[in-house]
């Protein structure tokens, strides 16, 4: 394999898929045989009975050196291009070509044994996922270092905790020294420390020069380790291209359109600081709108939500209420949120919206923004934004800012 | 090829190319093979409280009904039964209890492994032949044993013992064909394994293990004798306990006085046909429907 260039290539790869019930015992052979025969059966490129397209016109490469994500949300037909990288499930249509040694960080403590050692299930696992013996031999010791199970290692698997398990499956996959790598969503095994350990390890593997695919959902890693990427929606591409604009496109069909017979329309969400957001450090964000002065009441409040988005969970509110900042009678405005980003290093949104004093839910939402936190100050405890809101501009008069710290919500 | 909007269609390439392809899947997974054999050996015998006697349980269950039923039968017939028949039958046994064996291993080994197979990538052949090679290892004991135990039984050394491994790899190649094809049966139709364990159990009634097809009259052995099971076992028990030289036809005479042929050398080549072709056949019917395997298991 050495001397062909490894690679990916996906051209036109489609993959129909039946859905609901499979008949599978030899009674339903013979009317199935019949109806082959006659020519009665569907055609490779039609769609029959209860069958549909999981993934449709796929195209795409990867070269040496390239990291391609692929994010989308479920069903999107993220899954069924990975296992047809892996060669797990054949293309109906289309050719998928993987040139060089596949090596799959995907969930394998699947395929342990609960019986044997954790010894003898590395050897076993090394040499499904195609590891010569001698290889495995070599990186043995490395293997049971990584997992951190050395004192278990000749223990049947089946007394290991399920945590020590998908560690040692993660350890025998990441030490393999394949010649084109595939990684799924695998960053959930083990503990915080092991999470880090093994999203380390995959960084050196992607960095390696290797063609590599990753799909997650966690838009943060994408963010960091793919020099590409692209977006599946119900089988098809929505996107290919750089990486941030993929995840701004699939961020942007999660947002809700905003209502324009609103009291307040909100137009746009910016983040205006320059450069790029360290873990601890201040982020200024400027939300523009116009108050519809025969509908508005004067009680309107504007919020912004930061929200996770690994798990999606709201972390903050701030509201101009908050801030005890004033919105115009009538007009355009522009608010500035000024947020000192104390949260861990990952993908944030952020999300505007219209609310009523004192009242809860929005009576209408915004546009939102994403924000990408890099790794900065360490940061420890629930979520401190001191968050400070201001008018920027008002069209009549200039309001002073309101210096007051508000204190927001906590995760 | 190319469908009318230019979108490519998987190709099919002749039986030949699928043969080639499954040579070189081996030669490069050779290693998985083995160790997958090994896995399943050290698993049977992990936690078996007899440990390795559970490689001659099942001969040895086989050989007392065996002698049994020719007590019974002797019995009826006024005959008794000699150390020879005895040898014949523990012969025969281990050789019925590896087809057995293999096969009831076999036929589920893919579903078995369903989590392998939806999971990771290598070449399924690897599966079933590894379940075959695990069933070796336990004939290999089962056969030692029966080493010691022939010379007892007035067995002696003869030329023709050297009969002995060319029936032993025609019993491996129709066992491979048999596995090989009832393991993706079973995947696809989950009603196999179930029909095959009826057959098995059965089965042994159909194949001469516990008698010879010259007992069963000229008309009967000739049914027998279609049994591609049955030249190999014969073959054993004649070339091993009789001294019989596999290349010569051999009759003997009924206690009716009819004439009924025992052995024919012809037979050898039948069975050959049988494990080839069926090899053959299964290999590639095998190799053809393996992309479809992580969908249907």
């Amino acid at each position: 394999m050495s001397d062909i260039e490894p690679g990916i290539e996906f051209d036109r790869v489609w993959k129909k898929f039946q859905r609901g019930e499979r008949h599978d015992s030899l009674r339903d052979l013979i009317p199935a045989t019949v109806r082959r025969l006659t020519g009665r059966g569907v055609r490779r490129t039609e769609l029959g009975h209860d069958q549909f397209w999981a993934v449709r016109d796929v195209s795409f490469e990867v070269r040496s050196g390239d990291v391609l994500g692929i994010i989308g949300r479920n069903g999107a037909g993220k899954s069924t291009i990975l296992k047809t990288l892996t060669r797990i499930l054949p293309p109906t249509l289309g050719r998928a070509e993987v040139r060089g040694r596949v090596g799959a960080l995907i969930e394998i403590a699947a395929g342990f044994h609960q019986d044997l050692t954790g010894r003898e299930n590395v050897f076993l696992q090394g040499a499904i996922m195609g590891m010569p013996k001698s290889l495995i031999r070599e990186r043995f010791d490395d293997i049971v270092d990584f997992a951190g199970i050395a004192p278990f290692i000749d223990t049947p698997v089946k007394r290991y905790s399920s945590g020590m398990n998908a560690r040692l499956g993660f350890a025998i996959a990441a030490h393999l020294s394949p010649d084109v790598l595939i990684i799924d969503e695998v960053l959930a095994v083990g503990d915080f420390e092991f999470q880090q350990r093994a999203f380390g390890r995959m960084k050196e593997l992607a960095r390696s020069g290797i063609p590599v695919v990753v799909v997650s959902h966690q838009l943060d890693r994408i963010a960091e380790l793919c020099t590409e990427a692209i977006l599946m929606e119900r089988g098809e591409v929505k996107f290919a291209g750089p990486t941030s604009e993929a995840i701004e496109r699939y961020l942007a069909v999660e947002q809700a359109p905003s209502n324009p017979d609103s009291p307040v329309v909100l137009e746009s969400i910016r983040v205006v600081t320059a450069g790029e957001v360290r873990s601890g450090g201040v982020v200024r964000i400027v939300v523009e709108g116009r108050v519809n002065g025969e509908r508005a009441t004067g009680r309107e409040i504007v919020t912004v939500a930061l929200r996770s988005l690994e798990n999606g969970r709201m972390l903050s509110t701030i509201t101009t209420d908050h801030g005890e900042v004033q919105l115009p009678r009538a007009g355009a405005f522009a608010l500035e949120f000024v947020l000192e980003m104390n949260v861990p290093a990952g993908l944030y949104g952020l999300d505007s919206s219209v609310r009523l004093k004192e009242r809860r839910g929005d009576i209408a939402s915004g546009p939102g923004a994403h924000l990408q936190v890099l790794e900065g100050r360490p940061f420890e405890g629930v979520v401190q934004t001191n968050a400070q809101v201001s008018l920027a501009s008002a069209p009549e008069e200039r309001t002073a800012p309101a210096l007051q710290p508000t204190r927001s919500g906590t995760a | 090829m190319t469908d009318a909007a230019g979108v490519l269609v998987p190709r099919r390439q002749g039986p030949l190319g699928d043969l080639r392809e499954v040579a070189s899947d081996l030669r490069s997974f050779r290693e998985l093979m083995f160790e997958f054999a090994r896995r399943d050996i050290r698993i049977r015998y992990k936690q078996a409280v007899m440990g390795f006697g559970w490689a001659i349980f099942m001969p040895i269950l086989i050989v007392i009904s065996g002698v049994l039923i020719r007590v019974a039968m002797g019995q009826a017939a006024g005959a008794g039964v000699g150390h020879a028949d005895i040898a014949g039958i523990a012969l025969k046994g281990v050789g019925w209890a590896f087809f057995a064996g293999a096969v009831t291993f076999g036929t589920t080994v893919l579903t078995s492994n369903h989590n392998l197979i939806s999971k990771v990538y290598f070449p399924r052949e690897v599966l079933p032949l590894a379940a075959i090679l695990a069933q070796t290892f336990d004939t290999g004991i089962g056969l030692l044993a029966l080493l010691l135990l022939l010379p007892f039984l007035g067995v002696t050394v003869h030329v023709t013992l050297l009969w002995v491994p060319v029936l032993l790899a025609l019993l491996w190649l129709l066992t491979a064909a048999v596995v090989v094809f009832l393991s993706c049966a079973n995947l696809f139709f989950r009603d196999v394994k179930y029909i095959v364990q009826v057959v098995l159990t059965f089965g042994i009634l159909f194949t001469p293990v516990f008698y010879e097809p010259a007992m069963m009259g000229p008309r009967g052995a000739l049914l027998m004798w279609l049994n591609p099971l049955t030249p190999i076992l014969e073959g054993l028990r004649l070339s091993v306990v009789q001294g019989h030289s596999l290349l010569e036809p051999l009759t003997t005479v009924t206690r009716q006085g009819v004439e009924v042929a025992a052995w024919h050398p012809a037979s050898l080549l039948y069975t050959a046909a049988w494990a080839l072709l069926g090899l053959f056949i299964a290999v590639v019917v095998f190799h053809r429907s393996q992309p479809a395997f992580a969908e249907n298991v």
